[in-house]
């Protein structure tokens, strides 16, 4: 499509493709290498949590091969339950980089798995620009869609998901949401079953890589509807949407992990109403044509009305006989910003499903927050059915965005296509004029000069403003309807919004996003050297090294997939996060006395506890500070034994100090992060066992372990880790086998020749076969 | 029992023709300072009947010989003819002698792993490790002995205890047992010393070393170690706090070790599979390069640990060539860490497409496996991969092999031209799919 819409340009101006194709280039490898400050500054190396584990299902996938990978049952993973990994997992992501990796290694190009996963989401930051030009190509304008596709490419919105090694389904499913968009509204204006179906690959690509999916096939029924209120049904639509949500149907049906839900849940109900309500609109129509005026309102309004109360009935009969299911409790989160704390702790406590703060929206898209009302006004203002599309998808994507910090990434591309149109329609104003006079066509030159912006601003920030001036001043010599001082003014200022925007992008990138999290680098205030804070490679290395090869590791759930990853170690629960009641049951053990938490983990085979422990070097993303979420998930499921007002001091703190809650003082999670650290003095002044991370000298200093031992401490006490001893270990010394035996004394046995035997009276009789009944 | 002894010495006596030989002054040194046993005999041999020395028979008792050397008293090499897999561990050497003389002064060197035992082999944390070495209180020979002195450096002045055999001095860190007189061929002691050692108990478990040669001028050496403290267990808990703040806790643990790798070695990396381990240090000294590695945590008795090392050094160095002729000269195993002891290592050679009569010159025996081919880069034909493996190694097996293959110059070029080629038809594909229609109907192309 890139091409022959290039090729299209180039029969119509000569350096208009040129200029597109070298525009999407400069954004694509622009946006490839911002997204690089991670690999820079670190490695290349997976980042995070959930890229950890799209890494090992990669890692196992490349190894074992795909139908493996598909029934694959991971025994590493919630011990004793395990996880059907082949059919819980979006494999679109596995799938795109594991082909990447066979094609690379056809051709004999021994590229490790590791690096194409890490690269994977800059490669595809490029696709998506290119697919957001074109979708803002058929929305608006050439010209729109260099803008949108420059903004995207460096945008934070974006990139928070997409720095090198930020290896998740959000990488890749950006480009597929884009380019079903694209395609859609493709099929919508030429009516073409073509384009359509090609909505419906690009959408079955999207279902493979992401559960935001849900949001395509909400987005698109939801236009069809609109235009159908708006009255602008057309057999275009018709086409269009029948094919798409059809094949589009059977598609997401294919995915193990979707299976049957596109007619089963009620999130994709929406799109089968308004299927079924299209059909009914174009029956009617028909019969519109056939019948007279008169009848075909009676009949309209009677079987209206009765179609839409049986639609209602089966919905709602269908839902509490359970075959449909209800709305998911994540759904429900998305109405109700107040639901997940209340019903849903687990959801909660994850902090990208908080709601949005006003600074994050600047923070992420800076100007083109502002531009993007802008764009949406022109769409509004010169409304077609295309625009109508995308106004939806600026409204909507605007809910959600407030409503969870992750959905902000749904967000950005739409604003960035809305502010693209924003400043094509700006600059059209205030580039027209000279424009007009050096070429013929008043489009395409548009077009070429935001090209050359654009282009100038990926090339250089500060010689284009120069390079500007420089042009403004011929700019007096034609006087149109506007005078050129103010159009100068204008188009500087604008440039100069623009580069601010460059500049910011940059800025937020490297300062924001570019922490791979398991490698942590401080500046040393004395001498301004880097230094590096390892401890969790350190730790998750020393599992894998020192441990047994099935040991069992417990941990808070955000580090299971790193422990699996690294460690390659058997984890309780993880940051798949599918069995509360698991996760709740870790947390009663967290939070429990050593003794009573003792049980808990031998009834899970547990080999080591694994905390996180930010008090020496003030990090503060422990587990002590994340412990109340523990207490609260494990009170959801254990009220009688676990109280999370027994946590707090009788003033409602939680503080760690002497005045803390004596539940607190003496829980296995507080006992494991303070384990000597009583002891330690961290300068020669201060107190010993002075947390740094809650500024408070620890309340409970001196105390044993009696069921565990300190198995291991890394290098800044980030990370500790404790064996959990054998029964025999701390109850009763163990005795080896060839001590056991009784010392010979000197007794003399009284049995002699006659009585050698013994009897047993009342020696049951055994019939073999047969069951002894009692 | 002793009159079967008899009868075996009196049956030697009769019937070689070395009852004659004798060894006339033995002097013995015994390294133990580190985990390795090295040894040092200097042997003065004569034969009392006063012919000439053709061939002598020395026998070395301890297991696990890792290397040897033998020379004369002019230093120059003996040859020798090695006899393995005699009863308890022993090995026999056949020297000939080159020059001929009835007396003859022998220098040789044996290193032995595994001889040095940690005894107690667990010990806590803030405990000294203390080790236990058996070994021979006399020269194990087939030979009777006029005198002999055999001295023994320790690594510490710490000793527990070790062989009362008179005469013998103590000092310091230094034990000197001898000189006795007239030991009988074939008469063995045990000498026994339990003493303080803390020096780095680290074995190399398997070296997977390749070398990837490329006529670009870059050789790409890449080290794949697997490494075990081997020392005392760490019993019982580790302890973070008492090893940052107890200077002598975990004396034996090790926390940083250095290796010494080529002088123009550039582009050193050391990481494992999570990814570079940040705890390194280089310096560039004149005619190497010190790497001070520090695994990700200490290693303590028992722990273990894995990582590769990789640089890359200039082929000018290493590869001579003549017409179509080239010599590849390097090390078949190169310094890890100072008194290491390898358990087995593996040689792979990865030579550039096109190489062909490959011969191998390696300066002691290996174990050849079969040689194999390998397609990474623009490979179409594959690259020919020598691979070879010796088992217990130590510093002392740091020499060179060499190498020899041919290889055509011009085939160097035939990379270039196939991504050349690859491009030009890619333009040609595109040039003429632009120029096709495949519609099946009409597009104005205006929308």
């Amino acid at each position: 499509m890139n091409r022959s819409s290039r090729i299209l340009n180039s029969k119509v101006a000569g350096y208009s493709s040129l200029i597109t194709f070298a525009v999407l280039l400069i954004a694509w490898i622009a946006g490839f290498s911002s997204r690089l400050f991670a690999v820079i500054r670190f490695e290349s190396i997976i980042h995070e949590f959930d890229p950890w584990f799209n890494y090992r299902a990669t890692a196992y996938m490349v190894q074992h091969g795909w139908y493996k990978f598909l029934n694959w049952f991971d025994e590493r993973a919630w011990y004793p339950l395990g996880r059907i990994v082949g059919g819980t997992v979006y494999p679109g992501l596995m799938i795109t980089s594991g082909s990447i990796h066979y094609i690379l290694h056809v051709l004999n190009i021994p590229v490790h798995i590791r690096d194409i996963c890490v690269f994977l989401a800059p490669v595809f930051s490029g696709l998506t620009s290119i697919s957001t030009y074109l979708l803002t190509k058929e929305l608006w304008s050439p010209g729109a869609g260099l803008f949108a596709a420059s903004f995207i490419a460096i945008v934070p919105g974006y990139i928070s998901r997409s720095v090198a090694g930020s290896y998740d389904n959000e990488g890749i499913a950006i480009f597929a949401l884009q380019f079903t968009y694209f395609l859609w509204v493709r099929s919508v204006k030429t009516g073409s079953v073509f384009w359509s179906a090609g909505a419906a690959i690009s959408y079955f690509y999207m279902v493979s890589a992401w559960g935001g999916y849900v949001f395509i096939i909400n987005l698109i029924p939801l236009h069809v509807f609109v235009l159908l209120i708006m009255g602008r049904y057309s057999p275009r639509l018709l086409t269009s949407y029948s094919t798409f949500y059809i094949l589009g149907l059977l598609f997401s049906m294919q995915i193990p992990f979707v299976g049957f839900q596109p007619i089963r849940t009620s999130e994709h109900m929406a799109a089968m109403g308004v299927f079924v309500l299209l059909m009914a609109v174009a029956v009617l129509r028909h019969l519109q044509s056939v019948l007279s005026r008169n009848e075909f309102k009676k009949l309209f309004i009677v079987g209206g009305l009765l179609a839409a109360a049986i639609v209602f009935v089966a919905v709602v009969g269908l839902t509490m006989m359970g075959v449909v299911a209800p709305w998911s409790g994540r759904f429900y989160s998305l109405w109700d910003t107040g639901y997940a704390k209340i019903h849903i702790p687990i959801i909660a406590s994850v902090s990208e499903h908080q709601p949005t703060t006003w600074f994050s929206f600047f923070f992420d898209l800076h100007i083109l927050v502002c531009a993007f009302p802008v764009g949406l006004w022109y769409c509004i203002k010169q409304i077609n059915d295309e625009r109508v599309f995308v106004v939806l998808y600026a409204i909507s994507a605007v809910y959600f965005a407030g409503v969870m910090v992750r959905l902000m990434l749904t967000l950005t591309p739409v604003v960035c296509m809305l502010a693209g149109v924003a400043f094509s329609g700006l600059l059209d104003v205030f580039l027209q004029e000279d424009a007009s006079k050096r070429t013929g066509s008043v489009m395409n030159s548009v077009s070429e000069t935001d090209d050359l912006d654009e282009s100038l601003e990926k090339k250089s920030l500060y010689d284009k403003a120069g390079k500007l001036r420089h042009r403004t001043k011929h700019d007096p010599t034609h006087e149109g309807g506007m005078s050129s001082n103010l159009k100068s003014i204008v188009i500087l200022a604008v440039l100069m919004i623009l580069m601010m925007f460059a500049v910011h992008c940059t800025w937020v990138t490297s300062n924001a996003y570019s922490s791979p999290s398991i490698v942590l680098a401080f500046h040393n205030s004395q001498d301004g050297s880097r230094n590096i804070l390892d401890d969790f490679r350190e730790a998750y290395y020393w599992l894998s090294q020192n441990t047994a090869d099935d040991a069992r590791i417990m941990s808070w759930w955000d580090y299971g997939y790193q422990i699996a990853g690294m460690a390659n170690r058997t984890t309780l629960v993880d940051n798949n996060t599918w069995n509360n009641s698991h996760i709740a049951l870790v947390g009663k053990a967290m939070s429990s006395t050593e003794e009573k938490s003792y049980s808990i983990m031998t009834s899970l085979d547990v080999d080591y506890v694994l905390v996180i422990f930010g008090g020496v070097i003030g990090y503060s993303g422990d587990d002590i500070n994340k412990f109340l979420w523990m207490v609260r998930i494990a009170e959801g499921e254990h009220p009688k034994d676990i109280k999370e007002s027994d946590f707090f001091t009788d003033r409602g703190e939680f503080r760690v100090d002497a005045e803390g809650a004596p539940a607190l003082l003496n829980c296995l999670m507080y006992k494991l992060s303070y384990y000597r650290f009583g002891d330690l003095k961290l300068d020669y002044r201060g107190p010993s066992g002075y947390d740094r991370t809650r500024n408070a000298v620890i309340g409970n200093k001196d105390f044993d372990l009696t069921y565990l031992e300190e198995a291991y401490t890394t290098e800044h006490w980030l990370v500790r880790i404790y064996r959990v001893k054998k029964p025999y270990e701390f109850n009763r010394p163990s005795l080896k086998i060839k001590d056991r035996l009784i010392p010979p004394t000197n007794f003399i046995s009284r049995k002699n020749l006659k009585r050698r035997k013994g009897l047993i009276r009342n020696r049951p009789t055994v019939v073999k076969g047969k069951r002894s009944l009692k | 029992m002793w009159i079967l002894y008899h009868v075996a010495i009196a049956y030697l006596i009769l019937n070689v023709t070395h009852a004659e030989i004798i060894n006339k002054n033995v002097e013995r040194t015994l390294d133990l300072t580190s985990q390795l046993a090295k040894t040092t005999y200097k042997i003065s041999v004569e034969d009392t009947a006063g012919k000439a020395l053709k061939d002598y028979v020395f026998v070395v008792k301890e297991p696990n010989l890792s290397f040897i050397s033998v020379k004369d008293g002019f230093s120059n090499k003996v040859k020798y003819e090695e006899k393995k897999g005699l009863a308890n561990d022993q090995t026999e050497f056949k020297l000939t002698f080159a020059s001929v003389s009835p007396q003859q002064n022998l220098v040789i060197e044996t290193v032995s792993t595994k001889n040095i035992l940690p005894h107690p082999a667990e010990i806590k944390q803030n405990d000294k490790q203390l080790v236990k070495f058996v070994g021979g209180l006399y020269l194990y020979s087939k030979y009777s002995t006029n005198t002999q002195k055999t001295n023994v450096m320790l690594s510490s002045s710490n000793i527990l205890s070790h062989t009362q055999a008179k005469p013998y001095s103590v000092s310091s860190n230094k034990l000197a047992f001898g000189p006795y007189e007239n030991i009988a061929p074939l008469s063995e002691d045990e000498l026994v010393i339990h003493y303080e050692n803390q020096s780095p108990f680290l074995t190399v478990n398997s070296l997977d070393r390749s070398i990837e040669v490329s006529h670009w001028g870059n050789i790409a050496v890449k080290e794949s170690i697997e490494m075990t403290h081997t020392g005392a267990k760490l019993k019982g808990s580790f302890s973070r706090y008492d090893f940052q703040k107890d200077g002598r806790s975990g004396q034996s643990a090790v926390k940083s070790y250095k290796t010494y790798l080529p002088a123009s070695a550039s582009g050193v990396y050391y990481r494992d599979t999570n990814g570079n381990i940040s705890t390194s240090n280089m310096h560039f000294m004149r005619d190497f390069v010190d790497l001070e590695l520090r695994p990700r945590f200490p290693l303590f008795g028992g722990w273990k640990t894995q990582y590769t090392l990789g640089y890359n050094v200039p082929s000018y160095e290493y590869l001579f060539s003549s017409g179509n002729n080239y010599v590849l000269k390097m090390h078949l195993i190169d310094h890890i860490h100072d008194n290491m002891s390898i358990e087995k290592a593996v040689v792979t050679v990865i030579l550039p497409e096109g190489s062909a009569n490959i011969e191998l010159i390696t300066p002691y025996s290996i174990k050849r496996h079969q040689n194999d081919l390998i397609y990474t880069y623009l490979d179409t034909v594959g690259r020919p991969v020598i691979t070879f493996s010796k088992q217990n190694l130590v510093e002392n097996h740091i020499s060179e092999f060499t190498l020899k293959y041919t290889f055509s110059k011009v085939s160097l070029l035939q990379e270039p031209l196939l991504v050349i080629g690859f491009i030009y038809m890619i333009f040609i594909f595109t040039i003429v799919l632009l120029r096709l229609d495949f519609s099946i109907t009409y597009h104005s192309h205006k929308e």
